[in-house]
């Protein structure tokens, strides 16, 4: 069964161009300019329940704004995307229960609070009871490792620490569907590793659906069997990662993703 | 239906709770900062004192109304900062892209980013506006009018700047906007409405809230006129339905962002 399913999925920005200089910015207030920016065009593509999939392409490819119209963040502008079932621009609080997220780069926890408050209240959040958090508490904590710093502020903890905890809070309410972006940015190798180990462990215990964005060919390469790389915000390849090592021995998939995105500049 | 009211409070509790927990952490700084606003607030009491011992009345207003409109405007101010402090910033969230955290939550999202803010200083605002209200000595009738009015007044703050700040999604650069003409409730709603004429009335009534917010409720405390209080509640209604409407109107705008951020 299809957990993610999308038909020609498109977004478009309008930006505001100013010219250069004290000039360009009087000139803006008269005469305002804008430019449209297609940053996701008529992308189609399904992902299999329990799937790991790997969502990349170069800075500002359209990821990001694919995984945000997935999760009901972004209204899309045309095309029709759904989720375990679900429109998530119709039904985003119904998919909010079923889903799960991490942004790397955006902290979701309080960081005044320790990890344990911020668990108490994303179990609130998903509307589970003090008995239901806390048991699924425990269960994360001596997964995830997090006896030592479970009552220290999160503000206090190191960054993978705290990924640890991010991922932890956006699963405390069992997602079909966890969709991270960029959940390894800026750790260290031992921690990248550390953190993949517990998504793959994820993956096979609870069958959740993993949709990845990430830079890192480490985190493809160990974690999914399927990547799709988007460029200018459209599908320029949907393949397995086995299949592309196959195809191309001599290269590692880091320069054949390179090349990939080289190719479509050109 | 009713058990999704009942898990929304308990969030909305949750979070209104940690926000202050943030701000006890530390200690000295909390007591100053509430106790500074009283006293602060204090200081332009004893300004009118001054003025109204050389003129009997402002704008048909003598000491008792003075007190009652700064008291009405305190809490007011203090109660909406309290609860839903965000709103008050909530134009910086938009133009930010800082409204995916609440997205992606399974509950309501302007009521999850109203709350998710505090500012501890509003304590000190709505305690000093209760005992200043107190000390006028309203009666039980008038002291229950104080009450719903202070909610009223909340409602009426909170939904204009919701409604200011909503602008962002279609007009860039509302921050400074909104600031400005929601901090105008209070700049114009601590003088008493007889010194106001013409167009300025009629912008302090329907376009600036100032007249909704404190100055009808202070005629009816000082003297029960029900059209009045009916017209106080009807419009806190409107406004806030409005605001809501304009908010999720313009969140089908919303452009997120992908600048690095935290959640304090």
């Amino acid at each position: 069964m299809q957990a993610i399913k999308v038909e020609n999925l498109s977004k478009t920005f309008r930006v505001k161009r100013k010219e250069k200089g004290m000039k360009g910015s009087v000139k803006a207030i008269l005469h305002p300019q804008t430019e449209e920016i297609r940053a996701v065009k008529d992308v189609s593509f399904a992902v299999e329940e329990g799937e790991m999939l790997a969502f990349i392409g170069p800075n500002g490819a359209g990821k990001s704004t694919t995984i945000k119209m997935l999760t009901g963040i972004l209204y899309p502008d045309g095309g029709h995307a759904e989720v375990l079932g679900v429109d998530p621009v119709k039904k985003r609080r119904q998919l909010a229960y079923r889903i799960g997220t991490v942004f790397g780069q955006k902290e979701q926890l309080w960081t005044h609070l320790t990890p344990y408050d911020n668990f108490r209240f994303f179990g609130a959040i998903y509307d589970l009871s003090e008995k239901e958090t806390e048991a699924r508490i425990d269960e994360l904590l001596e997964r995830f490792a997090l006896e030592d710093f479970i009552n220290t502020p999160v503000r206090n903890l190191s960054l993978g620490q705290r990924i640890r905890c991010e991922i932890v809070a956006s699963l405390l309410h069992r997602p079909k569907v966890l969709f991270l972006d960029e959940p390894t940015i800026g750790l260290d190798p031992v921690v990248k590793e550390n953190v993949r180990e517990l998504i793959r462990q994820m993956n096979e215990e609870e069958q959740t659906t993993i949709f990845l964005t990430s830079h890192d060919v480490g985190d493809i390469e160990k974690l999914c069997r399927r990547m799709i790389v988007v460029n200018a915000g459209q599908i320029v390849l949907d393949d397995s990662v086995e299949h592309l090592k196959r195809h191309d021995p001599q290269h590692s998939l880091e320069e054949i993703i390179v090349d990939i995105y080289k190719s479509e500049e050109d | 239906m009713l058990t999704a009211v009942k898990n929304q409070i308990r969030v909305c509790s949750l979070s209104v709770k940690y926000n202050i927990m943030r701000e006890m952490v530390n200690k000295v700084t909390f007591l100053t900062n509430v106790g500074f606003m009283a006293l602060n607030n204090a200081t332009f009491l004893v300004q009118w004192m001054i003025l109204l011992r050389l003129r009997g009345d402002v704008g048909g207003y003598a000491m008792r109304e003075i007190m009652l409109l700064w008291g009405l405007m305190a809490a007011s101010y203090g109660l909406s900062h309290i609860l839903f402090a965000r709103a008050f910033s909530l134009s910086e969230l938009i133009i930010k892209g800082k409204l995916d955290a609440y997205l992606v939550q399974p509950k309501n999202v302007l009521v999850s980013v109203l709350t998710s803010s505090t500012d501890v200083s509003a304590i000190g605002d709505f305690l000093y506006g209760t005992v200043l209200v107190c000390a006028c000595k309203p009666g039980m009738g008038g002291f229950f009018l104080f009450l719903l009015f202070v909610v009223t007044g909340a409602v009426i703050f909170t939904a204009f700047a919701v409604l200011m700040g909503s602008l962002s999604f279609w007009f860039v650069r509302m921050d400074m906007l909104q600031n400005q003409i929601v901090m105008g409730i209070v700049s114009f709603g601590t003088y008493p409405d007889g010194i106001f004429k013409g167009v300025s009335r009629f912008l302090l009534y329907f376009i600036i809230p100032v007249g909704m917010a404190v100055w009808h409720p202070v005629h009816v405390i000082v003297g029960f006129d029900a059209g009045m209080l009916l017209t106080v509640l009807g419009y806190a209604a409107l406004l806030a339905g409005i605001s809501v409407t304009v908010f999720y109107r313009g969140l089908r705008r919303y452009a997120s962002g992908n600048l690095m951020g935290a959640r304090v």
